[in-house]
């Protein structure tokens, strides 16, 4: 066949020559189309990778999570009060663990806190993940790695850190080992924070910018130094303190004592002498009979509607009764009392005979106006409400007028004292830095200027000559004013006089008031033999030495002139 | 033709191979450094939050006082009197004094007898 091919002659030979190149050339052809079909594609995958974003993350990586930060708090000038920083926390995967029993000698040598047995138990199985010991330090980080166990690594977690340790405790309270925030500012920021992610339908994110709080730290820890001093000085069992801007409603320090370190908050709850409830919040979370602070209230009330003038006069030269009680003054004048002086001498007869004047249900609704009434207005979620009469009785409203039978928070005392001096504008307290502008928008007027500077001048009075003059002595030149308070407290369900509850409401300075001041000590003993029990020689000495110390730092420059006492003295007394 | 162009190609491949191979290697080195350095970012972020920790701990009020109270006989600090505080109000004026002739005199003296006052120590004081 192939020679009758061959013989057939070059025509088909050459026929199938060009067949055959064809489809070689064809063939060729599909082969390219082919190959830049794949260029083509391989191209068009580069083009894909170089326009894909990059994702960072690193598998194996899961710290974010842990690492969810709360803000940093400030006090008002910049000071770090509560912190974030990063703690290495220790984890094993008992599947990887080669040696259980070196493992666990070599951990419990290196832990010396961790029970073996508990490690033990903890490294024995096969789960892929546990938590051996949270929150340790660089040191010992570094101690576990050389000792190379397979099978334990470290993730790094974010701590809650106070560097001032017990002396705001109770305004920045803590967080649990999660750092979620479970007391005081800490907690009032979640609450805030989920409140907020609620609205939004967000997940858990958070703002990480700085809080600025409205604590002076200085002042804080003047403060608190001036009450850890008095609980010895005074053999007390508590003692606390609150001071506040009178024209922002700024909380500038807050302190009760006996406190805990936020930075173990298991302390907050430790009981003292048996009482569990030792370490709570007096200022916000506690409620007195604040005694003869009261009279101020009283008395604001009375002048400013417009039913005693300060020229009154009023007989108290015999005790009031009520039925079988017979209410009695403390340092007995007993004679006719000008208004001035019932709040010099602290009359209880004559504070009757003026809340009498202005009508008890004038008086109790007067008590709602300037919030002595309901929970105190606090950033923190430790606040008790005021236990005040919804309405007074005669013998009610009489022991009302001088600060017994109604407790309240001091916060609301200090809060009343505010409004009362600060030309009669009442501000909500805050924590959280505020300027004046912000401050005025909140305002509600609750008496009059010039009720205002008829107070003033009482309060300048009594610190002058009343039982605020020791307080006036120690901090000469800042023109304080305050009045005293000592409560008897009830013991098995009668007033006692030996024990008594301290307080000491006061304001600084008198001719243009920046700062309002309430002070408690609890169960004062005397200081020495000669020296008194009554509140101006515990919490009035107390008031004066904080005052004399922060008067400078807050701005306030002693001034010696006799002149500023004489220009408070109203027009009509002169 | 399609020899030479094949060879090319070889070559081309071949040094393709060879490059992305290295590359792969360079970029796992490169993962790895990375990994290291952010060990040693997040060591040292740590490291950073606790000497922050330490800082503000140290400029706590609550610290530094109790210092500043073992020190104060050596440092000669005492807390401030009421009295200590003072305005420039407070401060009298200068009282008004006649300028000082003689002393003028003198150093126009001086001067004529080619003397520069600012190499000498003491002329005399022209001001009050």
């Amino acid at each position: 066949m192939s020679s009758i091919a061959h013989a057939a002659g070059p025509i088909e030979i050459e026929g199938a020559r060009k067949a055959r190149r064809n489809l070689t050339r064809n063939r060729i052809r599909l082969a390219m189309i082919l190959g830049c079909f794949l260029f083509l594609v391989v191209a068009g995958r580069l083009v894909m990778l170089a326009m894909a974003g990059v994702d960072e993350t690193i598998p194996g990586q899961v710290q974010s999570a842990l690492t969810a930060s709360r803000p940093a708090l400030l006090d008002r000038n910049g000071i770090e009060m509560a912190m974030d920083i990063q703690a290495p926390s220790l984890f094993a995967e008992p599947r990887n663990i080669v040696d259980l029993d070196e493992a666990v000698e070599k951990l419990a040598r290196a832990l010396p806190e961790l029970d073996p047995a508990f490690i033990r138990d903890r490294l024995d199985g096969d789960e892929g993940f546990v938590w051996l010991a949270r929150e340790l330090t660089l040191a010992q980080q570094d101690q576990i790695f050389r000792l190379g166990i397979p099978g334990v690594d470290f993730l790094s977690e974010t701590k809650r850190y106070y560097p001032g340790g017990p002396v705001a405790a109770h305004i920045l309270g803590a967080v649990n080992i999660d750092n979620v925030g479970i007391a005081g500012i800490e907690r009032h920021i979640d609450l805030e924070e989920v409140a907020l992610l609620q609205q939004l339908g967000f997940a858990r994110s958070r703002t990480l910018e700085p809080m600025n709080l409205s604590i002076d730290l200085r002042v804080q820890n003047a403060v608190h130094r001036e009450l850890t001093d008095a609980l010895t000085r005074y053999q007390a069992i508590a003692a606390a303190g609150v001071m506040m801007d009178v024209q922002t409603g700024e909380i500038v320090a807050l302190v009760s004592l006996p406190d805990f370190d936020p930075n173990n908050p298991a302390s907050a709850l430790e009981p003292l002498n048996g009482d569990k409830d030792a370490r709570i919040n007096r200022i916000t979370a506690g409620t007195f009979e604040l005694g003869s602070t009261f009279k101020t209230i009283t008395m604001a009330a009375a002048l400013d509607s417009g039913a005693v003038s300060i020229t009154d006069r009023f007989d108290a030269r015999s005790a009031v009764h009520f039925g079988r009680f017979a209410i009695d003054d403390f340092h007995g004048e007993h004679r006719v009392l000008a208004v001035p002086e019932i709040y010099k001498y602290s009359s209880n007869i004559g504070i009757i005979k003026v809340m009498q004047t202005l009508g008890k249900d004038n008086y109790r609704a007067f008590l709602t106006t300037i919030g002595l009434d309901a929970s105190p207005i606090i950033e923190l979620p430790e606040r008790k409400a005021a236990s005040v009469p919804e309405r007074f009785s005669d013998v009610g409203a009489a022991t009302a007028a001088f600060g017994h039978g109604l407790s309240v928070t001091p916060l609301q005392l200090v809060t009343a004292y505010a409004a009362i001096i600060n030309g009669g504008t009442f501000i909500p307290p805050t924590l959280f830095a505020r300027t004046p502008d912000e401050a005025a928008v909140l305002g509600r007027r609750v008496i009059s200027p010039e009720t205002s500077a008829l107070m003033r001048y009482l309060m300048r009075l009594n610190g002058l000559e009343g039982t605020g003059r020791r307080t006036s002595e120690i901090a000469d030149g800042f023109r304080v004013g305050g009045k005293t308070g000592t409560a008897e407290k009830v013991i098995d369900g009668r007033y006692s006089s030996d024990v008594t509850l301290a307080v000491f409401a006061s304001a600084f300075p008198m001719d243009a008031p920046r700062y309002a001041m309430v002070i408690l000590v609890d169960e004062p003993d005397r200081e020495n033999p000669q020296s008194g029990k009554t509140a101006a020689w515990n919490a009035g000495d107390v008031s004066g030495r904080i005052i004399q110390r922060v008067g400078p730092m807050l701005g306030v420059l002693p001034d010696f002139d006799p002149e500023i006492d004489r220009a408070i003295v109203p027009e009509i007394l002169r | 033709m399609i020899k030479a162009l094949n060879g090319v190609l070889l070559v081309i491949s071949a040094v393709g191979f060879v490059g992305v191979y290295a590359l792969k290697y360079q970029a796992e080195k490169t993962g790895a450094e990375i990994v290291t350095i952010e060990k040693r970012l997040e060591r040292k972020t740590e490291l950073l939050s606790t000497l922050e920790a330490h800082w503000a701990y140290l400029n706590q009020p609550s610290t530094i006082e109790p210092i500043v109270i073992r020190h104060a006989d050596a440092l000669g600090v005492a807390p401030i009197k009421g009295e200590q505080f003072g305005s420039l109000e407070a401060i009298p004026m200068r009282p008004p004094s006649e300028p000082n002739s003689a002393a003028l005199e003198a150093l126009l003296a001086a001067l004529e007898a080619g003397i520069d006052p600012t190499t000498v120590a003491s002329i005399g004081d022209v001001a009050p």
